[in-house]
This record gives structure tokens, C-alpha cells and sequence, in this order.
């Protein structure tokens, strides 16, 4: 056995993954964590009342979690929805009545969208009754307000994606408050928002866009430097 | 730490558990139970009826753009072995569609593409259009169907006909309809008395059970304004106005011996094919029991010389009495047709003089859209009064405002009603009452409810057949026109059919007795309350018809040289008597049945060319005739129709 592993750990395979040797010295051990993608956000050293779970309450880690599941449910989804006008609304009675646990897919997307936003106001929360916003962790609180308001962007672009009734006035409600914007940039912002002026083919398009990829990749890209931030800061 | 460690257990067992139960419900859905079912049902019949396999099914109906998954447990819809199993199993009833063409939601609506029972009857939030109530299914046929006589829709046909002489069509922009023809008020103060107007005004269906005018629900304020306005307007269409009365009617004494003869040319005219007295009678005119009660000697005097003088584009026939024998009718009219009720009630008081009782009444006379139906002072009808209704079918329910009323939330149900009982949502509407019964409402209903925008495809509307444009012209036409023909017979397609289609008429009927028809008309069916009446037409005009009739109404395929020797009518008489058995429904000397006319000097009355090519087929000139089509060869045909033509 110890021959096997000893072949396998010298292989050209296992070095061009893992270029360290066994960490077996302190030189190695360093190495093991700073040539590691997952393992280099290791902060150097943790306090112990911050492991305490009711410090934290575990909110991030939940809300990361429910973007985990956003993450698969959707991808899922996505394999079954069209985002045009004259089928979206039908690809979800699909979802509903006739795909395997379609309608067990929709209930968790959708649950565990409600979910996250309210993990992460609490997570706020928590954070600011905790005083965990003062210096110097100001950058990372004005992160995580941005991973906030992200979050609602995500809950509120995909409001529209079943396209019936709810979702159709939903978003006339919102594009028309941003429509509000003054010096002239309201009707340029919905227009934006809208790729016209009524909600039609191309907000649903756009919302889509915006619902499965301009907003996760940002949320992805930001919540690295979130939790890449609260590991060096000493937090779990 | 331990404590948190036993939660942590506990939480993720319990998620594991509920993943586990979202397969579970995945796998027992309702659709497979109801499939196992059919299959073991089917199991059980003596015939061999093909199991169902296991799996959702649809219907992809692309012409209507419809996805129909009902088939997933209705699996018995094509299988005549399961005519009495119990639904959902149970066949479709024959129609003259199949359903794997149009597939099911087309015609009963409800949630095509649900997989469970309440999803697909569609009474759930979210979905507009649950499933059709039998009573409403013909609804459906309305969407493709425009013809005015939509076939095995009897509910939908009345409907629409409801609907038409309703005159809807006045307050309400809807597609199909032809504005129906409604007297003008035009002179409306020399023609009627005040009582009766006032009393009309406040329920027209007292006085007239059949009549087309609503009840607007006046208050009696409003009636008596609205009559002191109305009887303003003293002039007739076109300043016609009236002669005033022969002498022979201005007294008492003068007008009792003027009573038998006006009695005898009352009844020799038929009034009553058209016209009920009391209720009984024809059903094209107004109700003539009460009418000395309502209108003034002078008017009827006027009215029945020339109708279409005072009441231009009337379907009354201008009859050719001479002035003593229209007197003499006139006054038969006011000495019988009098409202014994009201001739002995005081007349009612006029309206205190209202000063402002012109401009109220006009107010009164445009809010209710008057003039939707009656012309009156060259008034313009109102535009857009009632909601319009061309696709009121598929009002969605949000738009609905049911106001305090409990009834059930659909559209049938308000539509059925607000037609019943039209401002019972709001007291500020407007719609008069018709006061249908449950079946016309439910019929109107029936007729509205097909009214949709849904996108059909133009192949597979069907459109009534386009409006005849046939006007006869010159002497004929303007005879025509006098005598109102238009009012009861049909020719190429235009007018009514209470009496006979003339388009054949010279091929069927023999020029002499077509001339002797007009001077003495008789039933070939007495128990016809409908007869043509004697309009006392001169020589001379009969002459312009008859010959007209011979050139226009007459087509040479039917001509047909009978040889009528003595072999053929004795060859015929056997085929009559014995044969087919004519006599069960047809009469010669008073024997035979009295199903059919009798054939008594019918040598005299039909055209052999005719009686040929009817006997051949019936059915090819009269569809709802039911003599029977007995196939017979040219030579019995011939025979039959030598026989025929013997009997003079």
C-alpha cells in the first residue's frame, strides 16, 4: 500500500496537480496551503471566541450555501425554460405538470431565493450588531452591501422570468419607479433596463441575461473577495 | 458542542427525509393511478379492448396552437367498448369532430396542459377559462362557426337569434348582427294617447307580451317627462301628416253601419297572419287587441291607406281597400279592439306643467339611447352607448366587477345574470330589462361567450352565406315593395320565410292558379294560423306579377313533357294507392291521412315538370320536408305524375 501511494505521489500526474512534496517540513507545509486554490484562503491563524457559533450564527455560510442550491436548482431549471414570450409561461406549467420533480425544482429555486435574501439581511444585521464593520473591515462591509443589494437584483430579475400576470406587473411597478430617476436618466435607465419601453420580448431576454449571468458571475466574483477578505480578517 | 452537534443530526435527517419524499411524490402521481385503473377496467371486459401504456400522453393540436394532456387519463375517448364506463374512462359522444384534430380544450376550455384533476378543470387561481358547464359547451362552436343556423347548436342558434331581434346591437358594438327595423316616434303625438304612452313606457309587455321593447324601469316621474316630450312631435317622417276623418266615421250611428262590412274585409285581409289579437294569431306584427285603446281613428285611418307613408320602411302591405271599405274597417277596429281595463280607469292627469319638461324629456330620451333603435327628429344615435361586445367571451374575470351581488365568480354566471336582470350589479346602469326567461338567457350567454379574439385560423371559420343583393325592379318591384311580399315569402334568398320560397314558384305552379290564388287565397294546410292574405290586388296588377313570376321565378331544368295516356295514370293510381301509400298522409275526396296537403285538383295547381322532379327528391327543393324519398325510377315518377296531373 505504502509502495502504491509512494509510486502515485511521484507520478507526473499527481506532481503537475500538486508540485509540493509530502508536507513533512514546515517549508512544505506553507506550500501545501499557498499552492492550493480552495486551501490558500486559510487565514494564518483563527481566534477561538470566533469559532463560537452563536458569534456568527453561521448567517454568511448559510447564505453561501443557498447560492450554492440557487446555483444547481437553476442550472436545472434551465434546461427546461426558454426565456420567450410566447413559451415561458408554458415551460413552467411544464416545469409543473409533466418534468420528473419539475414542479419540487421550481418550489426549492424558489424557496431558497426567498431564503437567501432574508440569510443575508440577517447576516447585516448580525454584522453590524456585532460591530464587525469597523475598521479595518470597512471594505469588506461595503463588499457585502453590494452582495446585498446584488442578491435582491437576482431575487427581483428573476420575478419576471414566469411571465404571467404577477411577473408582468411586478415589473412594470419597478422599471416605472426607476423611470423616477431625475436629470433625465429615468426613461434612459428603463429604457436600458427594458431594451424598450414596455415590458415585452426583449425585457424578458434581458432579464434572463441578467437573472443566470451578469449577476451570479458578479455575485461569484465579489463573494471571493468577501470570504477571501473574512479569512485574512480571522473570521471563519 | 453536543447539543449542537444532536441538532445539526437531527436537521439533516429531517431534510433527508423530505428529499426523499419529493421522488416519492414524483413517482405516485395522480395521472398513473388513474391509468392503472383504465387498464384493469379494461382487463375485466369481455372484448379485447388494447391496454394503455404507462406515460402522460397530449394531444399537439398546431392549427389552434393547443397542447391537450386530458388524453393522459380520458383513455377510453376513442373505444366504443366503454360507452357507459364511468368518467374519466368513458367514449366521447359522437360529434361531427374528432377530437385528435381539434383536440379537447378548443371546445371545453379548462387547463389544457395540467396533469391533475383540479389543475385541469382549471377552477383555480391563475387560470381564466374552467372548464365549460355543459349547459354553455356551444359557446365553443360560436368561435369558428359564424353562420347564422350553427348545426346541432340549438342553444347557440337561439341565442343568437335572442339576440338579433333584441336588437342589441343598438347599445352594443358585436359582430354578425343586422340592425333590426323599429318604427320611428316621428309623429308619435298625433298617433297614440297620452295614457297609453305613459303605460306603455312603464311596461310595454303589458300591453304587448311579444313585443321587442325592453322595460327601462322608469320611475313614474320620468314616464310622464318622457311623454310630454315624446308627444311633442306631432309631424310625420317626411311631413307627411294626416287627412283627417271621412264623414262616414265621424259620428256614432254613421260608424255602427259601417261594423259588418269592415268585419268581413278584417277577416277576408287575414290581419291576423300577421298581426296577434290578444296574444293569438301571427307573430311578424304587433299585438292588435288593445290597439283602438292606443291609437286615434284618424292615424289608423291614415296608416292602413298607405302604411309606408307614416311609417316609412313598415312590412305592412298597402291593401287595396276603396275608401268605404277602409272606413268600414277602421271603424270594426275601434269598435272591437278597445282596452276594456283602461277605457274605464280616468284617464291620467296631465303632467303638471313642467317648465323644463322638453329639455328633461330629450335628456331622459338620449340616456336610455332612444335612438339606438327609434328615429325621432332626426336625432343621431348615440355612439358607443353599451359596452361594446364583440369579444366579451373572453373578458378575463379581474375585469369583471361583480359588485355586492353572491353569485358564483365565472362569466357564464354574470353574464346569465346581468341579462336577467340587467342593473342588478350597479343601480346606476343602464340596460333596460327584456325579461328573458332562464332558458333565452342562458341561450344570450351561450351567443356571447363564443364572442372571443382567440386567434382561428381563417380555414376553419365558417361564414354565413353573403346577404342576397336580389331587388326586383320596375312595375314588379315597386308592386313588391307596396305589398310588402318581402314581409312573409322569400325569392333568391331575401325576406322572410313565414309563408313559401317563390324562387320557383312559375316551375311549380300553374299560371292560372297562380292569378286565381291572389283574388281568393285559401291554405293548402288550414291549421296554419299564417295565411296569405287578400290584399283586393286589381287585374291588372296581378297580370304585372303573374307575368313577372313566369319569366323570373322559374327554372328550365325543371320542365319535363309527361306522357299522360291511360296505361300511365292507371300505372300511376296503382303506385298511389297500393305501392307507396300515398293515402296515409295525402288527401283526394276527403280520404287519406292530413299530414301532408291535400291533392285534390292538384292537375290544376302543380306543373307536371314539377310534380316529377319532387317526387325524385323532396328533400332537394324543401330540406325539412318530410315526405319520404322512395327512390323511384323515371317511370314510376312519370306514372305517379300522369296520375297527379288527372285529377283537375
Amino acid at each position: 500500500m505504502k509502495h502504491v501511494m509512494g509510486r502515485l505521489y511521484t507520478s507526473q500526474l499527481w506532481r503537475s496537480m500538486f508540485r509540493h512534496g509530502l508536507p513533512d517540513s514546515n517549508r512544505t507545509r506553507a506550500e501545501t496551503i499557498f499552492y492550493n486554490f480552495f486551501l490558500h484562503i486559510h487565514p494564518t491563524k483563527v481566534r477561538k471566541r470566533s469559532l463560537r457559533y452563536t458569534y456568527t450564527w453561521g448567517l454568511g455560510g448559510l447564505s453561501f450555501g443557498l447560492f450554492i442550491v440557487l446555483t444547481v436548482t437553476g442550472g436545472l431549471l434551465m434546461l427546461y425554460y426558454r426565456p420567450s414570450v410566447p413559451q415561458a409561461y408554458w415551460d413552467m406549467k411544464d416545469l409543473q405538470f409533466v418534468v420528473s420533480s419539475g414542479q419540487f425544482l421550481r418550489n426549492m429555486h424558489r424557496w431558497a431565493a426567498h431564503a437567501m435574501v432574508a440569510m443575508v439581511f440577517l447576516h447585516m444585521l448580525r454584522v453590524f450588531y456585532t460591530g464587525s464593520y469597523r475598521p479595518p473591515k470597512e471594505f469588506n462591509w461595503a463588499v457585502g452591501v453590494l452582495l446585498l443589494v446584488l442578491t435582491i437584483l437576482l431575487s427581483y430579475t428573476g420575478y419576471l422570468l414566469p411571465w404571467d400576470q404577477l411577473a408582468f406587473w411586478g415589473i412594470s411597478v419597478g422599471t416605472n419607479m426607476a423611470r423616477a430617476i431625475p436629470f433625465g436618466l429615468g426613461e434612459k435607465m428603463s429604457f436600458l433596463l427594458l431594451g424598450g419601453n414596455i415590458v415585452g420580448e426583449n425585457a424578458l431576454v434581458r432579464f434572463y441575461v441578467l437573472h443566470c449571468f451578469i449577476l451570479p458571475v458578479a455575485g461569484c466574483v465579489l463573494m471571493g473577495i468577501h470570504f477571501w477578505r473574512v479569512r485574512k480578517d480571522g473570521g471563519v | 458542542m453536543k447539543k449542537l452537534r444532536l441538532t445539526f443530526a437531527i436537521s439533516s435527517l429531517t431534510f433527508l427525509v423530505m428529499l426523499a419524499i419529493s421522488p416519492l411524490k414524483d413517482f405516485f402521481r395522480e395521472w398513473k393511478w388513474y391509468q392503472y385503473e383504465y387498464n384493469e377496467l379494461v382487463s375485466d371486459l369481455p372484448q379485447r379492448v388494447k391496454p394503455a401504456e404507462i406515460g402522460i400522453k397530449q394531444l399537439w393540436i398546431q392549427k389552434l396552437d393547443r397542447i391537450d394532456r386530458c388524453v393522459t387519463c380520458h383513455l377510453g375517448l376513442n373505444e366504443p367498448a366503454l360507452r357507459e364506463a364511468k368518467q374519466p374512462f368513458r367514449t366521447h359522444p359522437k360529434i361531427d369532430h374528432d377530437y385528435e384534430d381539434f383536440g379537447c380544450t378548443a371546445c371545453h376550455e379548462g387547463q389544457g396542459s395540467a396533469t391533475t384533476y383540479r389543475e385541469s378543470v382549471g377552477k383555480v387561481v391563475f387560470w381564466d377559462k374552467p372548464v365549460f358547464p355543459t349547459e354553455f359547451m356551444e359557446a365553443s362552436c360560436a368561435k369558428c362557426h359564424k353562420e347564422r343556423e350553427v348545426p346541432h347548436a340549438p342553444i347557440l342558434t337561439l341565442g343568437r337569434k335572442l339576440i338579433e331581434e333584441a336588437n342589441c346591437i343598438a347599445c352594443h358594438q358585436m359582430n354578425g348582427f343586422e340592425k333590426q327595423w323599429t318604427p320611428s316616434l316621428d309623429g308619435i303625438g298625433s298617433k297614440v294617447n297620452r295614457t297609453w304612452l305613459v303605460n306603455w313606457l312603464k311596461h310595454p309587455k303589458a300591453y304587448f307580451g311579444k313585443t321587442k321593447m325592453p322595460n327601462f324601469l322608469l320611475t313614474d316621474e320620468e314616464a310622464g317627462i318622457l311623454t310630454d316630450y315624446l308627444m311633442t312631435f306631432k309631424s310625420f317622417p317626411n311631413n307627411a301628416a294626416l287627412d283627417g276623418l271621412p264623414p262616414a266615421l265621424a259620428s256614432e250611428e254613421e260608424r255602427a253601419k259601417l261594423l259588418e262590412l269592415g268585419s268581413t274585409r278584417f277577416r277576408e285581409a287575414r290581419c291576423i297572419s300577421c298581426h296577434p289579437i290578444n296574444g293569438r294569431g301571427g307573430y311578424v306584427a304587433s299585438d292588435l287587441g288593445k290597439v283602438a285603446s292606443k291609437a286615434t281613428a284618424e292615424w289608423l285611418y291614415g296608416y292602413i291607406k298607405n302604411p309606408k307613408r307614416l311609417q316609412p320602411g313598415v312590412e305592412m302591405p298597402r291593401y287595396r281597400f276603396n275608401d268605404m271599405e277602409l272606413a268600414a274597417v277602421v271603424a270594426y277596429i275601434q269598435s272591437e279592439y278597445v282596452d276594456y281595463e283602461t277605457a274605464e280607469l280616468p284617464e291620467l292627469p296631465p303632467q303638471i306643467p313642467n317648465p323644463a319638461y322638453f329639455e328633461q324629456g330629450q335628456a331622459l330620451f338620449k340616456k336610455y339611447n332612444c335612438s339606438g333603435c327609434h328615429e325621432l327628429g332626426g336625432m343621431k344615435k348615440a355612439e358607443e352607448m353599451g359596452p361594446e361586445l364583440k369579444f366579451i367571451g373572453g373578458k378575463k374575470l379581474y375585469e369583471i366587477d361583480f359588485g355586492s351581488s353572491n353569485i358564483e365568480q365565472t362569466l357564464p354566471s354574470y353574464l346569465v345574470t346581468k341579462i336577467k336582470n340587467p342593473r342588478v350589479f350597479s343601480p346606476v346602469m343602464k340596460m333596460p330589462s327584456y325579461e328573458f326567461t332562464n332558458e333565452e338567457a342562458q341561450a344570450i350567454t351561450v351567443a356571447m361567450l363564443g364572442n372571443t379574439d382567440e386567434r382561428i385560423p381563417e380555414e376553419l371559420k365558417v361564414y354565413p352565406k353573403p346577404q342576397s343583393t336580389y331587388s326586383p325592379q320596375g312595375e314588379f318591384g315597386t308592386l313588391v315593395e307596396d305589398l310588402a311580399c318581402f314581409g312573409c315569402h322569400t325569392m333568391f334568398g331575401r325576406g322572410r320565410l313565414v309563408a313559401t320560397d317563390l324562387t320557383l314558384e312559375a316551375s311549380q305552379a300553374q299560371k292560372g292558379w297562380i292569378s286565381g290564388y291572389f283574388k281568393i287565397p285559401y291554405s293548402l294546410r288550414p291549421i296554419l294560423t299564417e295565411r296569405m292574405p287578400n290584399l283586393f290586388a286589381s287585374d291588372a296588377e296581378i297580370k304585372v306579377m303573374v307575368d313577372y313570376m313566369e319569366k323570373v321565378f322559374i327554372a328550365d331544368s325543371l320542365e319535363r313533357n309527361i306522357r299522360a295516356g291511360r296505361d300511365e295514370i292507371s300505372k300511376g293510381r296503382i303506385l298511389y294507392y297500393e305501392k307507396h301509400g300515398c293515402q296515409a298522409c295525402h288527401q283526394i275526396n276527403l280520404k287519406g291521412g292530413y299530414v301532408g296537403p291535400a291533392l285534390d285538383n292538384v292537375g290544376s295547381r302543380l306543373k307536371p315538370g314539377w310534380i316529377f322532379h319532387w317526387l325524385k327528391n323532396p328533400q332537394a327543393f324543401k330540406p325539412e320536408s318530410i315526405e319520404p324519398n322512395n327512390n323511384l325510377t323515371d317511370e314510376e315518377a312519370e306514372a305517379l305524375t300522369a296520375f297527379l296531373m288527372s285529377l283537375k
